[in-house]
């Protein structure tokens, strides 16, 4: 019971996590109806300026510095690649997501080479014991901070006009448009904000008890994809439920592993994918996704 | 010759997230006639195509062509009884060629699968060679004959209308559907697809329901009408009678109303 | 199903079917020289080419084969694919599983070569009709996110099913025998040419290639691709039409899998070694890339595609010492292999942005006929119109 517990607990913890990279994921589909496959190089780039700046200016600024690196670099991409595209098919646009993915990744992969990078955070392996429940303190900070940054978003998103001008853009981007909404900026800090989310997840990924940073870290980050589409790739509330779910099944997969060893190792990898087939069978659009009205 | 079959709307019913967007419609088209579905803005015509097409579900309610009941069919089942649609806003593509996207159109007709397709077998040849032929009359018959090589994209507006209403001819439907078939022409456009649509009703004596604003058309080629307003019918008839019912002067309030002809 | 109601009416009022102008067969057109003399050209390779440039021509075969078919997918039906690395595993391991005899202690059915590789292909098709609920049912880049988790699920399986995969080692390849024709390196000499099994798989490879590329052309052109065509550009019109849209898709992406399947085959005959490494998620990519720089939903495009994609890391590596910033790999520098994913990450991202239509579109676009300016006016014949 009381390994479940520390499963279940863990696994809320990983989700938050994994919440935080799907709720990115989601801004910019709504935000821009673009499937974003880039968004684990995103995740990758914020990590990586955390981990290389925090020995010299320390880690509080560098993972400011990361978080500010992985929302430029999302803006950047918005900017110079997103913006230019002049034809309308948003799966074109999800192919070259892809083209900057492997750009990104190819780039960051290159320079963290072999190396597991440390990320310098405060809270190293140090566990809480809590009866017989025992977590690590990066786990308990990691759920907080997603917490806090989450409910941040949802505050933003529903109170402020950033977050009216995106979620009529959602809607239709064409009446938005006509009503005044600039579609330009909306996007741009879709794909920001994203970015700043997502180096926040990269440094909860690389904590205790991962030893670090190093090129598998953006396979990790994969998961939120599964977690995305879970949901309902244009619910903010899917992408909360996603995560959660992702991160749990992974927990408790990896955590009886060994009770499963029939189906091979590396299981808490592979389980929120078969997750994400079950639920797609039932239910196409997601957990919380808009079903289409037309039936074709 | 398939007998063309009646259709028959009763209680149609269709909500959006609360919003009812038709409101127990009836309406009867007789077979070979042409019914006419108006409206102001936003009384629920499309919804109503969409629901004959089987794109939108209906919250309750029936659509019966002569036997079958249309209202659980998926589209491609609808379209496999013979029931064809243009769509208001053009749906089709602008890279294919004319003759291409009429092809489709004899999708329903035609059998060649991936296997006969790959291998070019004979079967396959000589099917396609048949229909090419026929949609070379059809493109005849709407004035595009000397279209079907250049890509649908490269017409002008009414052209390309008039290409998405010959790829519903080319489906040999009993039931035609048009959404807004004038919409966007030239007034030399109109006269022509009016003639056209016309031509349909005389020569193949299959039944059409017509979206339309441009009360001219309307009133020239409907046998029956049936008025929308806010999802509920309003007025049904002969245009005469329609036209002078005080409710549909009403609800168009000088709009269309003031310009029949 | 013959002509329903109206045939006669409406032909009445038409001019006769007339015949399109068919082009006199001879003299044939530039563009048939060129493709002799192409066929003669990679006919003739093998006897000039070293074997790393033959292998380096085998994998961009292969490569293509299985971009023709992802571009069935995701270019003619706007069906996004992450996915196809599963099937090309589906392939090379569904072959070696069918040929090989147990000798190296791991499952083999034993069967003939041939009959292997026609069962992988099948083996592929099942491995893409089993996910068909989901490749019906979701569209565009929706489908590419599920069909993530056929990724992790190969590499899942082949690192743990080891009877089956050889696990992390991978398994030997069994070459190819046809009817006694043994496709390795056992002595054959044409024309004072040593034959081994490059040469030999090289004409296997065209042959190959060849049919999946007019048999692909011929779908794509037929009643098949028209629907496909439509389900991308139109899905609700496609419904309406009478295409069965989710049976459609389904179809597409069997079909695109046995693609897969046979460039999964043909990879393993060439490598002689299977490893589940190769099978991953960059492979994937590989093959999206390959068909957006060639030109998504063109046969030849993807093609060209999958040349530029599968022959520049060789190219690269050949010729690190020559090129500036490429080093060779684990001295610090750009390796050859990261340099061509650089280039075609860009090339990916320029291609979508400043030549829609990808490269095949410059080799087209020269050849094309040029458009007739004039617009036909509905009703009235033009002058240039088949009734002349």
């Amino acid at each position: 019971m009381t390994t479940f517990a520390e499963l279940l607990l863990n696994g809320v913890s990983l989700g938050s996590v994994y919440a935080l990279i799907a709720l990115g994921f989601v801004v910019i589909f709504k935000a821009t109806e673009v499937v974003n496959f880039a968004h684990a190089s995103l995740l990758l780039a914020g990590g990586y300026v955390t981990a290389v700046l925090h020995d010299d200016i320390g880690f509080w600024p560098a993972l400011l510095a990361g978080v500010a690196g992985a929302a430029l670099v999302g803006a950047a991409v918005e900017f110079l690649v997103m913006r230019r595209y002049r034809g309308r098919d948003h799966s074109v646009l999800a192919i070259v997501t892809i083209g900057v993915d492997i750009l990104l990744v190819t780039e960051l992969t290159r320079r963290i080479g072999t190396n597991v990078l440390a990320v310098g955070d405060p809270w190293g392996d140090a566990v809480l014991t809590i009866g017989s429940v025992t977590i690590a303190e990066t786990r308990v900070a990691a759920l907080i901070a997603a917490g806090l940054l989450i409910t941040a978003f949802l505050l933003v998103f529903r109170h402020t006009s950033w977050g009216v001008a995106m979620r009529a853009a959602a809607e239709s981007a064409e009446t938005a448009a006509l009503m005044g909404v600039r579609l330009g900026r909306v996007s741009l800090g879709a794909w920001a904000v994203a970015g700043g989310l997502a180096a926040v997840a990269a440094l909860f990924l690389t904590v205790f008890p991962t030893p670090g940073l190093e090129r598998s870290t953006s396979l990790a980050a994969m998961k939120a994809f599964p977690a995305a589409i879970l949901g309902g790739l244009d619910s903010t509330t899917g992408a909360l439920v996603g995560g959660l779910t992702v991160g749990v099944t992974e927990s408790l997969a990896t955590g009886y592993q060994s009770d499963l060893t029939f189906l091979g190792r590396g299981l808490g990898d592979l389980a929120p994918y078969l997750v994400m087939i079950v639920i797609l069978l039932v239910r196409p659009a997601g957990l919380f996704g808009t079903k289409e009205l037309a039936r074709v | 010759m398939t007998a063309v079959p009646a259709l028959e709307v009763t209680g149609l019913t269709v909500r959006f997230a609360g919003l009812t967007a038709l409101d127990a419609v009836d309406f009867r088209v007789a077979p070979g006639t042409v019914h006419a579905v108006i409206g102001p803005n936003g009384a629920g015509k499309s919804t109503c195509f969409n629901v004959l097409s089987g794109v939108y579900r209906a919250a309750s309610g029936s659509v019966r062509l002569g036997d079958e009941e249309l209202t659980g069919l998926p589209p491609h089942r609808i379209a496999a009884l013979g029931v064809a649609r243009t769509f208001q806003n053009l749906a089709l593509p602008p890279t294919a060629t004319v003759a291409d996207s009429l092809l489709l159109g004899r999708h329903r007709l035609t059998r060649t699968g991936f296997v006969a397709a790959g291998l070019r077998l004979p079967s396959a040849l000589r099917e396609e060679r048949r229909h090419r032929e026929r949609v070379r009359e059809i493109a005849q018959f709407v004035g595009l004959g000397d279209a079907l090589d250049r890509p649908a994209g490269s017409l002008p507006y009414g052209a390309q209308k008039l290409a998405e209403l010959a790829r519903a001819l080319c489906m040999e439907p009993s039931l035609l559907l048009l959404d807004e078939p004038v919409a966007g022409m030239t007034a030399d456009e109109r006269r022509r697809t009016a003639a056209v649509i016309a031509g349909v009703r005389d020569s193949l004596g299959i039944s059409i329901v017509l979206v339309e604003h441009d009360m001219g058309v309307v009133m020239r080629l409907a046998d029956t009408v049936t008025v929308l307003d806010f999802g509920r019918r309003i007025a049904d008839g002969t245009p005469a009678a329609v036209q002078n019912d005080p409710a549909v002067v009403r609800a168009y309030l000088g709009e269309d109303a003031e310009e029949p002809s | 199903m013959s002509d329903a109601p109206g045939t006669t009416v409406v032909a009445g009022r038409g001019a006769p079917p007339a015949k399109t102008a068919l082009r006199p067969a001879w003299p044939p057109r530039p563009r048939t020289y060129l493709w002799i003399a192409g066929s003669v050209l990679l006919l003739a390779l093998p006897f000039y080419l070293d074997r790393f440039w033959l292998q380096a021509g085998l994998f961009a075969m292969a490569a293509a084969i299985g971009a023709i078919g992802i571009n069935m997918l995701t270019g003619s039906t706007g069906q996004l694919s992450m996915g196809h690395a599963f099937f090309l595993a589906v392939g090379a391991y569904g072959y070696c599983a069918f040929a090989g005899d147990g000798g190296d202690e791991l499952t083999g059915l034993g069967l003939p070569t041939a009959v292997a590789a026609v069962l992988a292909v099948a083996l592929a098709g099942l491995a893409g009709g089993l996910f068909s609920p989901i490749a019906g049912r979701l569209r565009g880049a929706y489908l590419g996110i599920a069909t993530l988790a056929l990724i992790f699920i190969g590499q899942h399986v082949l690192f743990n099913a080891h009877d089956l995969t050889g696990g992390f080692n991978g398994r030997d390849v069994p070459p190819l025998n046809i009817l006694g024709f043994r496709f390795d390196d056992s002595e054959l000499v044409v024309a004072a040419i040593p034959f081994g099994s490059a040469e030999k798989l090289w004409y296997a490879g065209l042959v190959l290639l060849a049919g999946c590329a007019l048999f692909a052309r011929g779908v794509l052109r037929g009643r098949p691709g028209r629907a496909m065509n439509v389900i991308r550009d139109h899905r609700i019109a496609a419904g309406v039409m009478g295409v069965p849209v989710a049976r459609y898709r389904a179809a597409a992406f069997v079909l695109s899998s046995m693609y897969a399947g046979l460039a999964g085959v043909l990879l393993a005959l060439v490598f002689q070694r299977t490893v589940p490494d190769y099978f991953g998620m960059v492979l994937s990519l590989e093959y999206l890339a390959m068909i957006v720089i060639g030109g998504l939903g063109s046969v030849a495009g993807a093609v060209v595609g999958a040349a530029f994609v599968s022959l520049l890391p060789q190219v690269l590596t050949r010729y690190s010492d020559a090129l500036p910033l490429v080093a060779e790999s684990g001295t610090g520098g750009v390796a050859p292999g990261e340099a061509a994913r650089y280039l075609y990450g860009a090339a990916v991202v320029a291609v979508v942005l400043f030549l829609p239509g990808g490269l095949i579109r410059l080799v087209t676009r020269r050849t094309a006929p040029p458009k007739h300016p004039d617009k036909p006016t509905p009703g009235t014949p033009g002058p240039s119109g088949e009734e002349r």
